[in-house]
């Protein structure tokens, strides 16, 4: 325990450190920029929980279900993506040669690790988590213990996924010490896709189905059978009912908040044994294994003809080669697919030209920000990837200002390929108004190249040379700060957007008389925020490489 | 016309000054070593003169250009060896030499004709097409020389040259930076490997505190402190500046 608390403390001065480089000026504009996102989720969560809470008969059914719903989503994204920075966390880090070479219990060393990746991996879901339950608290009236017992229930919620990962990960180097991180991260991912389809096959949870029906009666039998989420040996169900506990004042809460801290420590313990009998072992037995990765020859090994060619290869070759980066591109894409053929099922009552085309803007809301994360996750991580090898790119007769736009073109290329289908897809789907199949492919080439010139911009002012993981990178403040930019600008453009596309849905469906001033003056303002966003963060993006000593 | 003129050069980060009014230059044909203590300048200086770092105040002209003022005219002149072989560790060392060989614009029927033989040299036989991730140090380090004698450029700047490489290879960049010299190159040579500097050096150059205390030829220490043995030298020249 003693060396544990000795790595820790060395892990948190880094931390300190770090803050303390950081500088006022960032360290304020970084705490306003997470207070608005709070801000924002909060109120619009709030919102959503105050309207559901005045809506009679299946109101506070709908209530419950949503905090079970996203609790138990919660719980399968922590679970991917503790086993994903696990494999990097626990194996695959410089920084344990180092530990390992020390007179220090593996079991330190583990439980250190532990912490740091439930932090790294866990970050994300406590953004949307905490502005959730303090909207559900303060919409509901909750008494104040409610805060404090909630932020703590989320926090022993976030080590159970996080210990199970790490034994699952150290179950499978221990069985195949061979193993490669790509396999790794399928085995996973397969592993987590299965339990969760198998785990609601059997649970077949009502929630997910679609309701279609306008009688009262069925209305509140629909209601009153609404099943739990995930089932009642979840420990989603357990945190959701701790927070609803505080609704009726029985010991219901107290019970599965125990039940849930009993949980949690237990899963530590345990995978504390399983990390004395396995860690250790498996990671020396992997680095036996991987002394030479074998021949690997790419269109790379061919000479190239310029720069720019020789810029393009280095980064596909190096993206293909990270298996982290790809099977989460993949996920994501197969997500949003999976998104796109539900579409197709919308309920029959949206069949009103005037609705689909109300659906197909909130499809083209939702498409960008879905982009937005995504840009974050990938873009934004690509300046911080060039790392310690910047040295020879530095140094070479190659413009700081070109090396950014080749990066600037390639990812937009990417992210418009992926956008334009997305959306292309979507409305064929919807059957969308013709003039939205014309226009928002359009609108769709500036929010790319605004997503891209924000992260790539956000990426060189705030870059994590120190940091490997691209999902780190993307968890780190400046890729946090950068999210929030996303998002914001995201908001700011349909708001822009929002003015035409409502004059354009009233004169064409509703008789309303049109004006046209409203749709040019629209298109002209969004326009204008997007050019200058474009010009404006790759300007800042090149000026701070320009400025900065490597 | 001098290959390099550093005039009046300093960095200083925060309050502390690691490079100070450092005055050099340096002839075509000449090898430079610059030898100094740990943290003494040396590694700031190399940074400096391969733009990697912005300079607090002074100039540097490579071959008449400045390199503040068209930084990528000076730059297309130089090669730098970091004292850190740091390689993208997802590409093969082949797929890092074609990517410098891209960024520079060497010819591919040039490259082709001057790798070969290099890889033959430095024996890194099918390391060649193995990712940098499983390299040892001193891997890393051939690659890195390999890529630089490709680009074929007038002034060399070499951090730490020997670290991690075995006696052979040693040799070979010996060999090889006597040779570049007889070609008419210029080299700016820091490490910690007297013998090396010893071996290879036109002129020395002893930094500590981020001051050049000394430049001049081997002789010129000797006659200066008296002593034969470059490690005595060298000692001595730093005791004496540390006090």
């Amino acid at each position: 325990m003693r060396e544990f608390l000795l790595i820790y403390r060395a892990r948190l001065r880094t931390i300190g450190n770090t803050l303390a480089r950081l500088g006022w000026l960032r360290t304020v504009s970084f705490i306003f920029v997470i207070a608005v996102f709070f801000s924002g989720a909060f109120y619009v969560l709030f919102r959503i929980f105050g309207y559901l809470a005045s809506a009679e008969i299946i109101g506070m059914s709908l209530i419950d279900r949503t905090l079970e719903m996203a609790f138990f989503v919660f719980f399968i994204m922590l679970l991917f993506s503790n086993i994903i920075t696990s494999f990097s966390t626990f194996y695959n880090n410089q920084e344990l040669e180092f530990l390992f070479s020390l007179p220090v219990p593996s079991t330190s060393i583990y439980l250190a690790k532990l912490f740091e990746n439930s932090l790294y991996a866990s970050w994300a879901t406590m953004v949307l988590a905490l502005p959730l339950v303090f909207a559900y608290g303060i919409a509901l009236k909750a008494p104040l213990p409610f805060y404090p017992v909630a932020v703590a229930s989320i926090f022993i919620y976030l080590i159970i996924p996080a210990a199970l990962a790490s034994v699952l990960i150290f179950i499978l180097l221990s069985v195949f010490p061979r193993i490669k991180p790509r396999d790794v991260i399928f085995i996973s991912l397969a592993f987590v896709i299965g339990l969760s389809v198998l785990y609601l096959k059997i649970s077949n949870p009502a929630v997910l189905k679609i309701f279609e029906t306008e009688n009262e009666q069925d209305l509140i039998r629909f209601a009153a059978n609404l099943s739990t989420v995930g089932g009642a040996f979840v420990p989603s169900t357990w945190l959701a009912n701790i927070i609803k506990g505080f609704r009726a004042s029985s010991g219901r809460g107290v019970f599965y908040f125990l039940l849930l801290l009993f949980t949690s420590g237990s899963s530590v313990i345990i995978s504390f044994f399983i990390a004395r009998l396995l860690y250790h072992h498996s990671w020396l037995r992997l680095g036996e294994h991987n002394r030479r990765s074998g021949l690997t020859r790419s269109p790379l090994s061919r000479p190239r003809r310029g720069p720019v060619e020789s810029m393009l290869f280095k980064d596909v070759m190096i993206f293909v080669r990270e298996p982290a980066q790809w099977v989460q591109l993949s996920i994501f894409l197969i997500l949003l697919v999976i998104y796109i053929f539900s579409l197709s099922r919308t309920p029959l009552y949206f069949t009103f030209p005037q609705w689909r085309t109300i659906i197909s803007f909130a499809n083209f809301s939702y498409i960008c920000f879905v982009l937005a994360t995504l840009g974050v996750r990938f873009i934004f991580p690509t300046v911080s990837l060039e790392r310690n090898g910047l040295w020879c790119i530095v140094s070479s007769p190659l413009p700081l200002a070109r090396i950014l736009r080749i990066k600037y073109i390639f990812n937009f290329v990417l992210v418009t390929i992926i956008f334009e289908g997305l959306l292309i897809l979507s409305n064929l789907m919807i059957k969308t108004d013709p003039t939205f199949y014309v226009i928002m492919p359009v609108i769709g080439l500036f929010v790319a190249a605004s997503l891209v010139a924000i992260n790539l911009g956000l990426g060189s002012r705030f870059p994590q040379f120190n940091e490997d993981n691209p999902s780190r990178i993307a968890a780190g403040s400046g890729g946090i700060i950068a999210a929030l930019t996303s998002v914001a600008y995201v908001g700011i453009s349909l708001i822009i957007l929002a003015a035409p596309a409502y004059n354009y849905l009233t004169s064409r469906y509703m008789n309303r008389p049109g004006r046209s001033i409203f749709i040019v003056v629209g298109f002209a303002a969004f326009l204008v925020f997007n050019i200058l966003t474009i010009f404006g963060f790759l300007r800042l993006g090149i000026r701070s490489l320009e400025k900065r000593d490597f | 016309m001098k290959r390099l003129i550093i005039s009046h050069l300093g960095k200083r980060f925060n309050d502390n000054w690691a490079v100070k009014d450092l005055n050099l230059e340096i002839e075509a044909g000449e090898i430079f070593v610059l030898l100094g203590p740990n943290g003494a300048g040396k590694t700031t200086t190399l940074k400096l003169l391969a733009g990697l770092l912005h300079p607090t105040q002074g100039n540097i002209q490579i071959e008449g250009i400045d390199i503040r003022q068209d930084p990528i005219r000076a730059k297309s002149r130089i090669g730098y060896v970091p004292d850190q072989p740091f390689i993208y560790d997802k590409l093969t060392g082949r797929e890092f030499i074609n990517f410098i060989a891209g960024i520079f614009r060497i010819p591919a029927p040039e490259y082709e004709k001057r790798l070969l033989p290099l890889i033959e040299k430095f024996e890194i036989g099918d390391w060649i097409d193995e990712p940098t991730e499983s390299y040892s140090h001193g891997m890393k380090q051939k690659i890195i020389l390999c890529q630089l004698l490709l680009h074929d450029p007038p002034l060399i700047l070499v951090d730490e040259p020997l670290v991690g490489l075995d006696p052979k290879s040693s040799k070979v960049v010996r060999e090889i930076f006597l040779k570049l010299r007889d070609e008419g190159k210029s080299l700016l040579v820091s490490t910690h490997t007297l013998t090396f500097a010893q071996e290879i050096a036109t002129r020395i150059g002893i930094i500590n505190l981020g001051e050049l205390k000394f430049t001049g030829s081997l002789e010129d220490l000797a006659r200066i402190s008296g002593l034969k043995d470059i490690e005595d030298i060298y000692l001595k020249l730093s005791e004496e500046n540390n006090a």
